[in-house]
């Protein structure tokens, strides 16, 4: 029903060593029991390849893999106590979808009225109750994939291995599914892995994510300490829709205390925001005159108040939500409201930016150094 | 592991050194054969060596047969002239005709079109020998008996359907949004098929003439029945070595391999492209 | 003056594609959206205006012009294609340039013209690759600017964000409405992304069943849905739909939502005993954990962090599913939260739709 899972040290090459592909470098990561993990990142990041690893139809090139402290990199796949839904891994023709997904409960060997009941209540979960009878063929594309993560998710397994689950779906469904599914999970405490490329699944679903990028894992945390806390550039742009805002800056003196500050092209300061003389850490963490990276988030820019003025470029009412592009010293600045405003292209509107939502990042590697006025660990 | 894939090697390699020697060793007998007298071929038991001897192409070239009985004049040369000729011709206006009749099949749904396509098609189906013989009155009824235009036309059923069955497939594959764009753009119609379709398609259409050329070249029955003498291609060419003499078997061979020569060398060349022309459009994308 | 009309325009094609009497007239110089799910014929009507089809009844005028039965060449559209249709064999500055060529531009100007819409789109350092050595968020760009160089009257972009990555498509999305006004086209932009309908669109079309349902403003779509299929189709997480009837009593008309009596507009009133379906955004509804005399009990089935907002499904009395989104501020709080709580509604944005039909009743004064 649950298990712990833990990649220790885990590289995988395609070819050989010196002349191959590095698919995966070096990745280590513990998942709780019950906990909900996402994979996360752009296409040919390693994030399948990890999965299938875990999965056990890649082997592992270098490092181990423990699942209930059971060793099972070199494990049939069968043998893992794995259960899996993975794009390909299709239901089988000849059955029913009721079939297909009873199939997953042989081997607990239940009474047929029982596996009955799972089935329906599965069922009514992933709205596939009226497709119950009917062949694997005969679905379409979201209808199927519905189908395949009902016969994995039916079955008692130490660890659940999701690729992509709800690529496929109607957008109207995805928003309810997702509620459903999380639900599900964690009322069995559900030991979960899933691949996606798409952030706002990973979010909604996991306890934690992992993001990756060219193999390697970048960062493993909750969604919020991703927003609020990206360990460096890549996962600070990465993370959010819109990206976050991202500017050249340096540190300038000012007074007695510090000030990070965006030049303006033509001269004078573009963005500027000051360090608060009782944040002695992040002054300590920085040096006067030093080159770095500012990111603030579009939604945690305030509008309607501040010294500085902006002059709009677009106004984009969304419904619930207005984003604007403003330009600050001829750099543009993404920013999100949830209140409606009212200033059109042309006009110009004040903003300000608060010392506990900036990030800044160092220049050369992107690390972070302190998010808001805190330093970063 | 590694003892198990050469004993894999190793019979892999010999079998198809054997289904290679079963199919190119009459290929290989011939050229053989062109290199010796018709003393060296018939003797018993035949030998792989021997003094190879130039005299059966200089005899070719040279338009001279020097055999027991006499001298007889051959007309080699102007065979592999006429076959020349007639193909190239003869692929020239199959692609004429054939590549826009390729477009309009592939682009304008029109009534019957699937069946006039296969209709034409069917004309590689039948065997020419059924309608020779009314052809052939025909064609001496018009006066077109023995002449190079009345086989460039007869050459027609054999190139055109071969150019439009391939071109077409060819012509299918590229999306029609790209020649929309172009009208779209301000050009005409000229425009896009001569600027579009056409450079777009071009592996195909070279592949389709390719081959077209190939079985122009390889043709007998037409050329038989309605050439003679001084129209005749290789193919019936190569009967003037059977005489009342005897059979001169080695100019025969160095008619056979000069004969072979171009269409060998062509097909060496654009391998892929014929390749890709018979696989035509069978897969998607 | 680039207006373009489409009157009573039909088309409809053996595979069932079809589109109705279809009328709508642009202004000069604006975006008009064409918005629908996918197979409602909406790349149809871009077609027909390319005159790559032609419509079987109706016509389309361009400055009065009728342009049926006119070859596309002659008809001085732009066209940019959902997959790009870039000539393969042609680098991209001469897919750039082919509608100046076929002008009869000199080589010089039409030099200066492709570098600087090139520039503009920051295509510039890629102009002399082939297709297929670019990437698709630059195959869309050189599309695009081959739809735009010659500054044409009318430019009809069929969903040109569909194959393109996600940050690509958020920042085209902003850039586009720049894009658009400095050229002054006439612009028909088809997509079935809502947010970018209403990010672009001076006004947008809704195409469903082959016809026109509603034509509007985005702020008029989102706020004033011609029926319930509309409502549905713009707003994310999907509007909350739930049944009931409208009652009055003495403070004038309500509606029942499980426990609950919510108050409405006093223009309903007239429409008192009426069976409808009751729409609430999900941004107008805010969950609690204290109890409130107002607010709806219920229970939190599970909480989805959703880019910057946070969305909650929960359940009703009766065990109907709805969704209520809130801004994310405390970004500390756990997503696993579920169980018994409170939904309070803000009641000033209540849609209500006939529930049979599926129109949205007015609440106006007589």
């Amino acid at each position: 029903m649950a298990g712990s899972l833990i990649l220790d040290h885990v590289d995988k090459f395609y070819g050989p060593k010196s002349a191959g592909i590095h698919a995966v470098k070096d990745f280590s990561m513990a998942v709780q029991d019950g906990e909900i993990v996402a994979l996360l990142g752009s296409s040919g990041c390693g994030k399948t390849t990890t999965l299938r690893m875990i999965a056990g139809f890649e082997t592992v090139t270098e490092g181990e893999m423990r699942l209930n402290e059971r060793r099972i990199q070199d494990l049939a796949p069968a043998k893992r106590n794995v259960a899996m839904a993975f794009e390909g891994y299709s239901l089988y023709p000849p059955l029913t979808v009721r079939d297909n997904i009873a199939f997953a409960l042989k081997g607990a060997r239940q009474q047929r009225s029982e596996v009955d009941k799972h089935v329906d209540e599965m069922a009514e979960l992933l709205e596939i109750g009226p497709i119950l009878d009917r062949y694997p063929v005969s679905l379409s594309g979201g209808q199927q994939q519905r189908a395949s993560l009902a016969r994995a998710l039916i079955r008692k397994a130490d660890l659940y291995l999701l690729d992509e689950p709800m690529s496929q779906l109607e957008p109207q469904l995805r928003a309810v599914l997702r509620g459903r599914i999380k639900n599900y999970l964690i009322h069995h405490g559900m030991t979960v892995m899933f691949v996606t490329h798409d952030q706002t699944e990973a979010n909604a679903l996991a306890d934690r994510i992992a993001v990756m990028e060219d193999g390697v894992l970048e960062q493993i945390a909750s969604p919020a300490e991703l927003k609020d806390r990206p360990a460096n550039l890549f996962v600070a742009s990465f993370m959010g829709e819109p990206p976050m805002n991202v500017y050249d800056a340096t540190v300038a003196q000012n007074g007695g205390g510090m000030r990070v500050v965006v030049p303006s092209p033509n001269g004078g300061e573009a963005i500027g925001v000051d360090i608060p003389s009782e944040s002695t850490d992040v002054q300590g963490a920085l040096s006067i005159g030093q080159k770095l990276r500012l990111g603030v988030r579009p939604q945690s820019i305030t509008i309607g108040q501040g010294e500085d003025q902006a002059l709009v470029l677009s106004n984009q009412w969304l419904g619930d939500q207005t984003h604007l592009v403003i330009d600050a010293g001829e750099h543009q600045m993404i920013i999100v409201s949830y209140t409606p405003v009212k200033e059109k292209a042309g006009e110009t509107i004040p903003f300000l930016i608060a010392p506990e939502k900036i990030h800044l990042f160092t220049f050369d590697n992107g690390d972070a150094i302190t998010h808001g006025t805190e330093l970063a660990k | 592991m590694s003892s198990m894939s050469l004993l894999e090697t190793v019979i892999r390699r010999t079998l198809i050194a054997l289904v290679l020697l079963f199919f190119l060793f009459p290929i290989f007998w011939i050229v053989l054969m062109s290199f010796q007298t018709n003393e060296q071929i018939l003797r018993i038991p035949p030998s792989l060596f021997f003094k190879p001897t130039i005299s059966n192409y200089t005899a070719l070239v040279s338009g001279e047969l020097v055999t027991a009985v006499g001298t007889l004049k051959l007309t080699f040369t102007q065979n592999l002239w006429n076959s020349a000729f007639l193909s190239v011709a003869s692929v020239f206006l199959a692609l004429v005709l054939g590549v826009p009749a390729a477009y309009a099949f592939a682009r304008f749904k029109f009534r019957l079109g699937e069946d006039i396509a296969f209709t034409l098609l069917s004309f590689r189906f039948a065997p020419p020998l059924l309608v020779l013989l009314p052809l052939s009155l025909y064609f001496t009824d018009l006066g077109l008996n023995d002449t190079y235009i009345g086989l460039i036309w007869i050459y027609q059923l054999i190139a055109l359907p071969l150019i439009l069955w391939i071109v077409r497939g060819y012509f299918e594959d590229i999306s029609p949004d790209i020649e929309h764009a172009y009208r779209i753009d301000g050009h005409s119609w000229a425009g896009s098929f001569f600027k579009i379709a056409i450079p777009l398609a071009l592996p195909g259409i070279a592949a389709a003439g390719l081959l077209a050329f190939i079985f122009c070249w390889n043709n007998f029955v037409f050329a038989l029945i309605l050439a003679s003498a001084d129209k005749q291609p290789v193919t019936v060419g190569a009967l003037a070595f059977v005489t009342a003499a005897g059979i001169s078997y080695g100019q025969i061979a160095a008619a056979i391999v000069l004969s072979i020569l171009p269409t060998l060398l062509l097909a060496l060349y654009a391998q892929r492209y014929l390749v890709e022309g018979l696989s035509l459009g069978a897969v998607k994308g | 003056m680039a207006t373009l009309e489409l009157d009573g325009v039909s088309k409809s094609f053996k595979t069932g594609d079809v589109l109705s009497d279809v009328s709508l007239t642009t202004g000069d110089g604006e975006t008009v959206v064409i918005f629908g799910p996918s197979g409602t014929g909406k790349t149809v009507l871009l077609r027909l205006i390319a005159g790559i089809e032609e419509p079987d009844k109706g016509d389309i005028r361009l400055d009065g012009k009728s342009l049926v039965g006119m070859a596309s060449d002659a008809r001085g559209v732009g066209m940019a294609f959902q997959n790009f249709a870039l000539y393969p064999h042609m680098p991209a500055y001469d897919n750039i340039s082919s509608p100046l060529a076929a002008r009869g531009m000199s080589k010089e100007r039409l030099d200066e013209k492709v570098h600087s819409i090139a520039k503009l789109l920051k295509i510039d350092h890629v102009l002399t690759h082939m297709p297929k050595a670019l990437s698709n968020g630059q195959k869309q760009r050189t599309a695009l600017a081959r739809a735009l160089v010659a500054g044409p009257q009318v430019l009809l972009l069929d969903d040109p964000l569909r194959n393109v990555d996600a940050k690509l498509r958020y920042e085209m999305r902003l850039e586009l409405p720049r894009l658009l006004s400095e050229f002054k086209s006439t612009t028909l932009y088809v997509t079935q992304d809502y947010k970018e309908a209403m990010a672009l669109g001076n006004r947008i079309a809704v195409l469903a069943a082959g016809g026109l349902a509603q034509i509007a403003t985005p702020e008029d779509i989102y706020l004033r849905p011609a029926n319930v299929e509309i409502a549905k189709l713009f707003g994310e997480p999907t509007i909350n739909l739930l049944s009931t009837t409208i009652e009055t009593n003495s403070k004038g008309p309500t509606v029942r939502l499980a426990d609950l009596k919510i108050p409405l507009d006093a223009h309903y009133e007239r429409f008192q005993g009426r069976k409808v379906r009751i729409g609430i955004r999900p941004e107008d509804i805010a969950i609690t954990r204290e109890a409130r005399e107002d607010a709806l009990k219920i229970e939190v089935v599970a909480v989805t962090p959703l880019n910057e907002r946070v969305v909650t499904l929960f359940k009703l009395a009766d065990g109907t599913e709805c969704f209520a989104s809130a801004p994310d501020i405390q970004s500390s709080t756990t997503t696993r939260r579920h169980g018994a709580a409170y939904a309070t509604i803000k009641t000033d944005g209540i849609l209500a739709f006939d529930h049979n039909q599926g129109q949205r009743i007015e609440a106006t004064a007589e």
